[in-house]
């Protein structure tokens, strides 16, 4: 969770260009044709070593990803193949995993967990950002502040107080003891304010000379303008909440219903049957890997304008 | 830097819950900013920061967190033990070397691949980028599962790689000189992603004019990368120091706790692992709640200085 957004990734064609002159083609050019090819070739030899250098990092990046894969697929006989392709597809692996653990029950409710989260997040999020950004008012500066603070305060820190409460109110085990305590998230509300300061005050005027209340203002003027915005956010959330393994570890140590969980128990009992492990795994990565398919700008944009805790 | 204070609060009446009055129009104007905000403050207090009340007040207590028992006052005992306990020193060390190792794979090795690949521009980049960032989005339980697996000493890649080189590896996880280098390239390898596009990103907004003007002023590359870029740079690299001195810990958690518990010994441990030890292992409650408070006060006063040397370093291209 962080709280700094810095500058948007480059446009097409914005200010990223390289940052010396057009490569001078030495020699008198004959034909302009002639030479802007030599000038385009020239270019691109230029970029070769900056090519090599990103496809390596591309494949130390995804060739773990691509071997989880693999494995998964390959038929149970040829778990241990080292063989990087990926041979003939098998099933098995997956069809194991969901007989043995109740895998799609726990898809199920983490995608509820994450979405309750998310949804929530946001609005807390609207809410406050809007206070925070519309008026002046007294206390606003130490109000703000708790934000900011709770920032400094490591969850660790808090985990057995939070562990009580959570006991107390007879949540243990239960889906509702790990999404009470995240209902707020400090980091939304931040970012959130960052993109409302920003927001037209005229906007804001008109819709009050219209007759419009606050409450109706935000919901008919300010929301849905805010909508790419809040999507980004609401994405990065939804990934946060899903990826969460510390509380979930926690709160759920008596069930599986939760994916990471579940699958942590999985990779005990199953030690080293790599490609039923590599299965589970799949599974648990599978919405994370369809919003990043369907959604990459937005959700590359909204982490690295952000960050996150 | 990113402290936003707000602007002095002007005109408007000090707001209070005080007396309904019969002129209920600007009451309520003058009392909605606080209702938006009620609930997020309610939550920050009832989960954050009245816990971490809690975590003070626990931490001068001896309690084994079971209800009917009852909390020992001890004064500051548990700070003198936990002061003086070798798995905290060790902890410290390994959360020290951690914040560096990552330093060097979020913050040092972004910044050179952003320079040398700044100029490739257009679809290949955006395909390079989509690409190396997948990593950060793994499940802390599936990249451990993927790295269990890729250093598995029966048939793991890594392994069998070395062993075709000539160089045969044991069990990475169980050698406690190398239990922590293996956690250090499982979080590595989720973060070096994020940092490389949080460095591009930077680096696409800082305007080629300067680096022009330099040029033409008879500035050579190395000059303009080391007077112009790198200080322009500076607030994103600043953000992504401060990201991973303060989060560095907390990434490591669930990668510690999926695949090496620490161990072998205390060698890959950090300090919020021992927190969860303390706590939730030994059942000590006020010696994990004084390392807490020990910690957070120390993380809060490295943040401070951060945050006054950012503002102090940082060059901001407005």
């Amino acid at each position: 969770m962080a709280f700094i957004t810095i500058a948007p990734p480059a446009q097409p064609g914005s200010a990223d260009a390289p940052l010396s002159g057009p490569t001078k083609v030495s020699g008198p050019t004959t034909t302009a044709p002639a030479a802007g090819r030599g000038r385009m070739r020239l270019g691109f030899l230029r970029l070769v070593p900056s090519h090599v250098l990103l496809i390596a990092l591309a494949v130390v990046s995804i060739f773990p990803i691509y071997w989880m894969f693999v494995t998964a697929f390959r038929p149970s006989s040829d778990a241990l193949s080292t063989n990087p392709l990926p041979g003939p597809l098998s099933p098995e692996n997956f069809q194991y995993v969901l007989k043995t653990i109740p895998i799609a029950g726990m898809l199920a409710n983490t995608f509820g967990m994450a979405l309750t989260l998310a949804v929530s997040q946001l609005l807390v999020a609207i809410l406050a950002s809007y206070g925070f950004a519309r008026w002046d008012f007294v206390g606003k500066k130490a109000l703000y502040l708790l934000f900011v603070g709770s920032w400094l305060v490591p969850f660790q820190v808090t985990m057995i107080p939070n562990y009580l409460l959570v006991s107390q109110m007879g949540l243990l085990n239960t889906i509702t003891g790990v999404v009470i305590p995240q209902l707020c998230s400090a980091f939304a509300v931040m970012m959130l304010r960052q993109h409302l300061e920003a927001f037209p005050k005229d906007l804001l005027d008109a819709s009050q000379m219209d007759g419009r209340s606050s409450w109706r203002t935000l919901w008919e003027v300010v929301v849905p303008n805010l909508r790419p915005a809040l999507a980004a956010l609401g994405i990065m959330l939804f990934i946060s909440a899903w990826n969460e393994y510390l509380w979930p570890s926690l709160i759920m140590q008596k069930s599986d219903a939760l994916i990471q969980v579940g699958i942590r128990g999985f990779l005990g009992a199953e030690g080293n049957n790599w490609g039923a492990i590599m299965a589970a795994s799949s599974l648990a990565c599978l919405p994370i890997f369809l919003i990043y398919i369907f959604l990459q700008r937005y959700v590359v944009d909204a982490f690295v304008r952000s960050g996150l805790k | 830097m990113f402290i936003e204070t707000a602007g002095p609060a002007t005109g408007i009446a000090p707001a209070g819950p005080a007396g309904l009055s019969a002129n209920r129009r600007p009451k309520r104007r003058a009392l909605s900013p606080y209702l938006y905000i009620l609930p997020a403050v309610v939550l920050l207090l009832v989960w954050t920061y009245w816990p971490l009340g809690q975590t003070v007040n626990l931490s001068f207590n001896d309690w084994n967190l079971i209800p009917t028992k009852p909390k020992q006052y001890v004064d500051v005992q548990k700070y003198a033990k936990v002061l003086s306990l070798p798995e905290l020193h060790q902890a410290l060390m390994n959360t020290g070397l951690y914040i560096l190792a990552f330093l060097g794979i979020s913050v040092a090795l972004p910044l050179v691949f952003a320079l040398l690949s700044r100029k490739v521009q257009g679809k290949a980049r955006t395909a390079y980028q989509a690409l190396i960032f997948v990593p950060f989005l793994i499940t802390p339980v599936a990249s451990s599962a993927i790295w269990r697996w890729l250093f598995a000493p029966e048939g793991g890649t890594i392994p069998a790689i070395a062993a075709a080189l000539g160089a045969p590896m044991g069990n990475v996880f169980r050698d406690p000189d190398s239990s922590m280098i293996a956690v250090i390239v499982i979080v590595g390898w989720q973060m070096l992603g994020f940092g490389v596009l949080v460095v591009s990103a930077g680096l696409a907004g800082i305007s080629p004019d300067y680096a022009a003007a330099a040029s033409i002023d008879g500035a050579n590359g190395r000059q303009i990368t080391w007077r112009i870029i790198i200080p322009l740079l500076s607030p994103s690299l600043v953000f992504l120091s401060l990201m991973t001195i303060l989060l560095s810990a907390q990434w490591t958690y669930p990668i510690i706790d999926l695949v090496t518990q620490g161990g072998p010994g205390n060698s890959s441990t950090n300090i919020y692992y021992l927190l969860y030890q303390f706590g939730f292992r030994n059942f000590d409650a006020g010696l994990s709640s004084a390392a807490g408070t020990l910690f957070f006060l120390g993380f809060g006063l490295i943040a401070l200085v951060f945050v006054e040397l950012s503002e102090r370093l940082s060059f901001y291209d407005n």
